[in-house]
């Protein structure tokens, strides 16, 4: 008896568990395009589910705002760690999550996880107040007609310069309108070795020269660059690319560029490997992430700690046109093919992204230095992003956030209206951008090969421009042809299948 | 007795008590079985159906795009991590599995041993077991957990790359700079060797003792072959074992591709690449098992030879007799109808 009571339990906790494990079972909900108008009636309880990359605290908080002004829709918030695995499993599970924000457009169109909100995106007037470059070069449109996603975290880059390495190797303060070729010229009076200390680095680097190069190297009448590799919308051209990373190259390997974290190099200069350079004070320019300063050396006492004093710069031109391109970036948002409530998953989008009213709501909570996270930091030092809006009143309280001293306001003022045509890297806008990185770029390993001297970029522009190009037209395909989306007219899919099958040749 | 082995057993009908503990066993057996059906053999079915397509799970649908061989072609022509990734897990196997049998093998004989604290090491060297589970073991690999600051590799590598190409040197680098993971590895295979061990027949010992056998000596001739199926089962384990861990490159390659949500991979991707790799591991397998797998004593041999010889000669003579049979029906109808010959064409009369 006994044994067969163990038995039976013993199989009992194993269809269970199978059954645990198995699939829930879901009806193909909607598409947005196919259902315009939603059927929730107003004082329906709905539940959204909103996954996103935001401090976890803040996406709360955020969520609870959203859920204060509207009653009726419940916001559950999930901090995705890894955008593939996550979704994926989430699409296989049945448990795909409304909204979202993703930081690889390749894997979202690939498998049409966002649906196309053009109708909501194009009927808000709000969205006319948004950065241009956001409806000039249709960043979240894909190159097609239709819109799929909505920048939803915006960080420009910027350089940064440390004004005591400057004083201290009676260097000038360049103008805030830098041009690309003061720039370096900076960096190089800047690296200084005396042998009677630490050596001193012109540059400090985050995102690659080439990155930045790449984006403003010409003027939009010689060819509007929307994207990195030269992309504009159509075709890609790496020759642009090419003159940034040789120069960038040529400044690593010349000695001007401060050793990364963790290397031997650092070890060697700084006597700890985990030093990072820009806690040396030896060190003058920094091509770094816009978030690095709120995260880091704006935190209290950071800056007075290693002797720095940090401020920004406009990522300099190449063509000294007032008004350039400069590369950021941009966590794409959409709502999922799979939501039942599209329109309101539109708002919580918007809300928890660009729009107004969120933003305002971000704000209180940034303002408020008493809120903090898990770790006990404030949130305004957790990731903040750049509002994408170019409301006035937002941008007002927004600066107020950084040091509006008369020392750093103008630095500050100069840096923010030169972030107004964000242009996002490749990964978050061109379609199959990721494919050719990792399948010919980085699969070469162009950017070591260069770096250490091995290679020329100019002998990868041909080869390279070919194969970006094919890639492009390949996912462009894939996504949006027959077996995707199917938004392709037939002339657009004979195009790229052209570029595709002369690739093949 | 070879009539008897062939008449059928009488058909006995099972008893209530028979039929009752068949249930019983069936009972106990039937989680294992459903297990074996729905997390191996269903998704066994399920990753080869899958390898031939292109498969794009949407929030809504799973859509499978016929592919053909392409996942194959792709993974060899566009992907040169995987095929490298393959020469070093088949190099790395080949020369870790017997590193970790041999360690295995002597930690056994030492904890076998008549030592103090005995229990206490024991348990030592089956800790690592439960640490190596899970992802304390990456968070410790991640940590240098698994290097010995001390050994300077580089030096090892420069050592080595004199007289090894370069690429074999920095694989053998490699070996030195996980060592201290390599023998983690072992606490699974040292418990198989301690049980293999304590049932070697003490009696054996005694008398190689008694005939003045050393202690180096019991170990090649009395030790050694009685617990040589077990060797073979520790290779074979620790093959099993270094292939599918969190710490294999290639699963971590799998698992990416897996959930990797380009147009490219995905499940069917990873399909190809689990198929194509798990045919690596069964040739690396089998390539232990003929190495370790336990060849007959040479008293066995030669009495199958002699028998088989026995057999043969059993048969040859059959084959005698029965034509010597045919000869002998022929050459009584020749003679019956008077048309025997000899060879030189006479008629002789019989």
């Amino acid at each position: 008896m006994k044994k067969r009571i163990v038995a039976l339990i013993l199989l009992v906790a194993m269809v269970l568990g199978v059954v645990g494990c198995g699939k829930p079972s879901s009806s193909p909900a909607p598409t947005g395009s196919d259902n315009p108008n939603p059927s929730t009636d107003p004082g329906e309880q709905i539940t959204l589910t909103f996954w996103s990359y935001e401090d976890e605290t803040t996406a709360k908080l955020m969520a609870e705002k959203f859920m204060a002004k509207h009653p009726n829709i419940k916001v559950e918030t999930y901090i995705i760690q890894d955008m593939s695995t996550d979704l994926s499993a989430a699409a296989s599970s049945g448990t795909f999550p409304d909204v979202f924000e993703g930081t690889d457009s390749d894997t979202a169109l690939a498998n049409m996880y966002w649906l196309d909100i053009s109708q909501y995106f194009d009927a808000d007037p709000e969205n006319k107040n948004l950065m241009k470059t956001v409806t000039e070069y249709g960043i979240g449109c894909f190159d097609t007609k239709a819109r799929y996603a909505v920048p939803m975290m915006f960080w420009p880059s910027a350089v940064f310069i440390d004004r005591n390495v400057i004083e201290k190797l009676n260097l000038k303060m360049p103008r805030t309108d830098w041009t690309w070729a003061e720039m370096i010229s900076l960096i190089k009076a800047a690296t200084v070795d005396d042998r009677s200390g630490m050596k001193y680095y012109g540059l400090g680097y985050y995102n690659r020269l080439d990155s930045l190069y790449g984006i403003a190297a010409c003027a939009n009448a010689e060819r509007a660059i929307k994207g990195e590799f030269g992309f504009n919308g159509e075709d890609f051209d790496l020759q642009y690319w090419a003159i940034g990373e040789q120069e960038f190259s040529d400044l690593k390997l010349n000695g001007y560029v401060a050793p990364q974290q963790e290397t031997q190099e650092m070890e060697d200069w700084s006597g700890d490997w985990n030093t990072w350079f820009g806690a040396t004070g030896h060190v003058a320019v920094f091509s770094e992430g816009s978030w690095t300063f709120q995260d880091l050396w704006n935190q209290a006492g950071y800056q007075e700690q290693y002797g720095l004093d940090i401020v920004p710069y406009v990522t300099p031109n190449v063509v000294n046109e007032k008004e350039h391109n400069v590369i950021a970036n941009m966590y794409m948002g959409g709502v999922s093919t799979s939501c039942k409530h599209p329109a309101e998953a539109y708002e919580l989008l918007k809300f928890m992204g660009w729009g107004v009213d969120g933003w305002n709501a971000r704000l209180d909570i940034y303002e408020d230095m008493s809120i903090v996270n898990d770790s006990g930091i404030a949130l305004k030092h957790s990731h903040m992003p750049y509002p994408l809006t170019l409301d006035e009143g937002i941008w007002t309280r927004f600066k107020k956030l950084f040091p509006q001293d008369e020392d750093h306001a103008k630095y500050w003022n100069d840096y923010f209206s030169s972030i107004v045509r964000p242009v996002p890297y490749g990964w978050y806008s061109i379609a199959g951008y990721w494919n050719f990185c990792d399948q010919y770029f980085n699969n070469i390993g162009i950017h070591d090969l260069v770096d250490q001297g091995k290679a020329k970029a100019a002998d990868y522009v041909l080869e390279a421009t070919e194969r970006a190009n094919y890639y492009h037209a390949e996912a462009m395909i894939s996504y949006f042809g027959p077996d995707g989306y199917n938004i392709l007219t037939a002339d657009e899919l004979a195009k790229f299948k052209a570029v595709v099958d002369a690739a093949a040749k | 007795m070879s009539n008897e082995k062939k008449q059928k057993k009488p058909k006995v009908k099972p008893g209530r008590l028979e039929k009752r503990e068949a249930r019983m066993g069936y009972l106990f057996v039937a989680p294992w079985l459903i297990g074996v059906f729905v997390f191996l053999l269903y998704p066994l079915g399920q990753s080869f159906r899958y390898m031939w397509y292109n498969i794009r799970i949407t929030p809504v649908e799973t859509k499978f795009i016929w592919y053909g061989t392409k996942n194959f072609s792709q993974i060899w022509l566009e992907n040169a991590e995987f095929p490298q990734g393959l020469v070093t897990y088949v190099w790395q196997t080949l020369v870790e599995v017997p590193i970790i049998v041999v360690f295995a093998l002597i930690i056994a004989i030492m904890l076998n041993g008549k030592i103090k604290m005995r229990a206490f090491f024991r348990l030592l060297f089956f800790l690592p077991v439960i640490i190596v589970s899970g992802p304390v073991m990456n968070m410790l690999v991640s940590e240098g957990a698994a290097t010995i600051p001390a050994m300077n590799v580089q030096s090892i590598i420069s050592a080595f790359g004199m007289f090894l190409p370069q690429s074999v040197a920095e694989s053998v680098g490699k070996i030195f700079s996980n060592m201290i993971m390599i023998l983690w590895y072992s606490g699974v295979q040292i418990l198989i060797f301690l049980s293999a061990l304590q049932k070697v027949d003490p009696a054996l010992y005694e008398a190689a003792k008694i005939d003045g056998g050393s202690g180096w000596e019991c170990f090649w001739k009395i030790t050694l072959p009685t617990i040589k199926p077990m060797v073979m089962l520790n290779a074979i384990y620790t093959v099993i074992f270094m292939s599918g861990n969190e710490q294999n490159e290639l699963i971590n390659m799998i698992k990416n591709a897996m959930f990797s949500g380009t147009k490219e991979k995905g499940y069917g991707y990873a399909s190809a690449m689990a198929w194509m790799y798990s045919v690596i591991v069964t040739l690396v397998v089998l390539l232990f098992f003929l190495l370790l797998g336990s060849k007959k004593d040479k008293y066995d041999r030669e009495f199958k030879r002699r028998m088989r010889r026995r057999r043969r000669q059993e048969r040859l003579q059959i084959r005698i007799q029965r034509r010597s049979e045919r000869n002998a029906r022929k050459f009584a109808n020749d003679i019956r109808r008077n048309k025997y010959k000899t060879n030189d064409g006479s008629n002789p009369d019989y």
